[in-house]
């Protein structure tokens, strides 16, 4: 992968900002985008120094990369949203605010902090909008310069820099300072700007730092769900991808706070079957028309997915995602496993939960070991009452030989919902049977104390036979 | 050389013997559902067979450099058994799976009326899912059984060209190639056929539309039977050519009928035993 899926901390505005990060690891992301505010790593706090080592700890922990957002809603004014701003009075205040957001991202190791520019104030000229903003970026800059931390100047609609134009200008006029990039949110391209998300992407990108990755309709500024709106998804990550982009790209939906997990488990369901790899030739096959015409079949005629299913990887390919470093499929997936979690992510759009419960275990009840893999790769798309019936086939799963059955049956949906005891047994199987730890979720949180016994014990097994101790069994005592 | 099996029981088989066939160059097989040497009581049992032959035998097979696929059926002897005849309300299910090569093993064990109905209801299904079908043909009153099979074939409306009819001899090899159907030869070590008489039926009748497989299964049985017959062959002065036809391009002819065949090399298992810049190596890891 090029670059790093992520979500928004502003999306998860219910939850304190340690499980916040726990869940966004948990589901499979490997950044986040973390927005300063009251209650997540306040700038403000007394201990916030000792606090940002805290986080930056905790992240290193879980794997995330990250990236420092500061678009909170009521920090700095109780009062009046996002106020004061770049181009409005008492400048300073924002000013401040801005700096300490720097040391913070210095303290985290974050890739950035993002930032904008405001809305321009009623009473306030066009002249002035341009000095303020011309004026206040680069004090901003100067701690930038000290710290070493890249700064990203976000076009937002409504405010006063809302085009990607106006803020490659203003950089321009500020001297292209190397310290100055820009953050995107593609959401914004479909909602404001002359040409589509992936054409933006192109333009802006060497300056890119932070991507914001959301859906929107044309002319609205509503942060949507993928699928919602008009956002090609598939060609904005092929855009990045393309461009080289190598930082966090992280989902911005601010206003799902009260349903953050189920949204954030569509949204990387979404952006994993969406996502393209190195090898061009799968992006063509992804996008294989007969895969798009089953996904329009399933949501009208759902048993039609009896059929359609056993025949995909006749349609669509059975390659590994990533054969140069997974050959068999086992961490990654193949093609066909993707084109399966569409098809089921599709019959879950359509049937009714129990209904959708009976034919998710009849598909796996008579599937072959790829479609068993396609169900079990496909169970986080499902919603909750579906849980009962996927981890009986998890635990199907973990009772058969096949690697790639195990390797399936331990991803992030095992990870979320299995019971710790059968969890640990899974673990140490993939060690017995040599699936790599990397298709194992959610391994950091979930080692504990008895697992790390039951795989010592097993290494001394190893040990006094003269065999040799896997590699990933070292690593996770090593590490614990 | 390189060799495929178009008719072998590996359910039955150790990991010794996979190892040997890929040594001895078996790149692919097919394996027929059939008896397995103790009668089944119900459908549950067909079913967990079944599952076997679509995951965990494709799956043990790859992990010896073996591309296994499998045909699929509720056999002849098996038909006779009223707990058992309900197999083939499900078989639509499997006939529809990825490694699922043909409808078979059908045909005659005692010739009854029960094993007239299976045949012929599976006939229909292969024709309806565009299957080849992998026909049996009775150990006892054999010559009398094969016509009686060419005439529920030839009823049926499925293509001559669809058809192999396995175990032939020398008594009944003649009127199957008349038909237009495929002619299968199972290499036995004491029974069936052997190596030498099959090079002799080989030179009589031509390569033409000849399958020959090891038939390998619980019993005293060779899965070598295939390659040992290639070398027979070749003594016999046929040309690699010729091998190459009767033991790779017509198994891969006729059940490629079915569009799904696999038959790259597997990840991990070097195409051949060239080196690659000096290095013989293999590919990638072997877990």
């Amino acid at each position: 992968m090029s670059f790093h899926l992520g979500y928004g901390t502003n999306g998860f505005a219910n939850h304190r900002l340690d499980d916040a990060l726990r869940m966004i690891a948990e589901l499979g992301y490997t950044s986040v985008a973390l927005t300063l505010d009251h209650h997540h790593l306040d700038p403000f706090a007394a201990d916030v120094a000792k606090e940002t080592d805290r986080v930056a700890a905790l992240l290193s922990v879980l794997g995330l990369r990250c990236v420092v957002e500061t678009g909170a809603r009521y920090l700095l004014d109780p009062a009046r949203k996002h106020h004061p701003t770049l181009v409005s009075d008492h400048i300073d205040v924002r000013i401040d605010f801005l700096h300490r957001a720097i040391r913070i991202a210095d303290g985290l190791g974050a890739d950035c902090v993002s930032f904008w520019s405001g809305i321009k104030p009623s009473d306030v000229d066009d002249a002035t909008a341009h000095q303020r903003m011309l004026g206040g970026v680069a004090r901003v800059l100067e701690e930038a310069d000290r710290r070493g931390v890249r700064i990203g100047l976000e076009p937002e609609p409504g405010m006063y820099v809302q085009h990607l134009t106006q803020a490659l200008a203003l950089r321009d006029e500020l001297g292209n300072p190397e310290l100055l990039g820009i953050t995107l949110d593609v959401g914004h391209c479909v909602a404001v700007e002359p040409e589509n998300a992936a054409d933006c992407v192109r333009r802006a990108a060497g300056l890119l730092v932070n991507v914001q990755l959301d859906d929107m309709r044309p002319g609205v500024h509503e942060h949507l769900e993928f699928g919602e709106g008009e956002l090609d998804l598939p060609g904005t990550l092929a855009a990045l991808a393309e461009v080289g982009y190598t930082g966090v790209a992280a989902v911005e939906l601010p206003r799902h706070s009260h349903a953050a997990p189920d949204v954030a488990r569509r949204a990387i369901a979404a952006l994993e079957a969406a996502m393209p790899v190195t090898d061009s030739e799968w992006v063509d096959e992804v996008d294989h028309p007969w895969l798009v015409d089953a996904e329009r079949r399933v949501r009208s005629e759902p048993a039609a997915i009896r059929s359609l299913f056993p025949a995909v990887g006749r349609k669509v390919g059975r390659s590994a995602m990533r054969p140069e470093n997974d050959p068999q499929g086992l961490i990654h997936g193949t093609v066909d496993d993707l084109a399966r979690i569409r098809l089921l992510a599709a019959l879950a759009d359509v049937l009714p939960p129990d209904e959708l419960v009976g034919e998710v275990t009849e598909l796996y009840r008579y599937g072959d070991d790829a479609e068993r893999r396609g169900v079990l790769r496909g169970l986080t798309s499902l919603p909750a009452p579906a849980v009962k019936a996927g981890l009986e086939l998890v635990q199907d799963a973990l009772r058969t030989n096949d690697i790639r059955l195990v390797a399936a049956a331990l991803g992030p949906f095992a990870g979320e919902h299995l019971d710790q005891h059968s969890w640990r047994h899974g673990v140490l199987k993939c060690l017995f049977v040599g699936v790599p730890l990397a298709a194992v979720a959610a391994v950091e949180r979930r080692t504990d104390a008895e697992l790390l016994r039951m795989i010592a014990d097993y290494a001394d097994e190893r040990r006094a036979a003269g065999r040799e101790v896997p590699a990933d069994a070292v690593r996770l005592l090593e590490n614990s | 050389m390189r060799i495929f099996d178009p008719h072998i029981h590996m359910t039955s088989r150790t990991t010794d013997d996979y190892e040997a066939m890929f040594a001895a160059g078996v790149r692919a097989i097919v394996e027929p559902a059939f008896w397995l040497g103790q009668p089944r009581t119900g459908v549950e049992s067909f079913k967990d067979y079944f599952d076997a032959l679509i995951g965990w035998e494709r799956f043990r097979a790859a992990q010896f450099g073996i591309r296994h696929h499998c045909t699929i059926a509720l056999n002849p002897k098996e038909a006779n058994d009223p707990r058992c005849t309900p197999v083939l309300d499900i078989l639509p299910r499997y006939l529809a799976k990825d490694g699922v090569v043909a409808v078979g093993e059908v045909g005659y064990d005692s010739m009854t009326p029960e094993e007239d109905d299976a045949f012929a209801r599976q006939l229909a299904m292969a024709v309806e899912h565009e299957l080849p079908a992998l026909v049996h043909t009775p150990h006892r009153d054999k010559l009398a059984g094969t016509h009686r099979t060419l005439d529920v074939v030839r009823e049926s409306g499925i293509a001559p060209e669809f058809v192999a009819v396995d175990h032939l001899n020398e008594v009944t090899v003649r009127t199957v190639k008349e038909s237009g159907c495929w002619m299968g030869f199972s290499i036995y070590p004491d029974t069936k056929m052997d190596e030498d008489r099959m090079v002799v039926i080989l030179k009589e009748y031509g390569t033409d539309k000849v399958l020959v497989n090891s038939a390998a299964d619980w019993g005293r049985s060779d899965p070598l039977k295939t390659y040992k017959t290639a070398r027979q062959m070749l003594e016999a002065g046929f040309t690699e050519a010729d091998v190459d036809k009767v033991l790779w391009q017509n198994p891969v002819d006729f059940y490629g009928q079915s569009g799904r065949l696999v038959l790259d090399e597997l990840p991990g298992f070097a195409p051949s035993t060239e080196t690659f810049a000096g290095n013989s190596v293999l590919r990638g890891g072997r877990q």
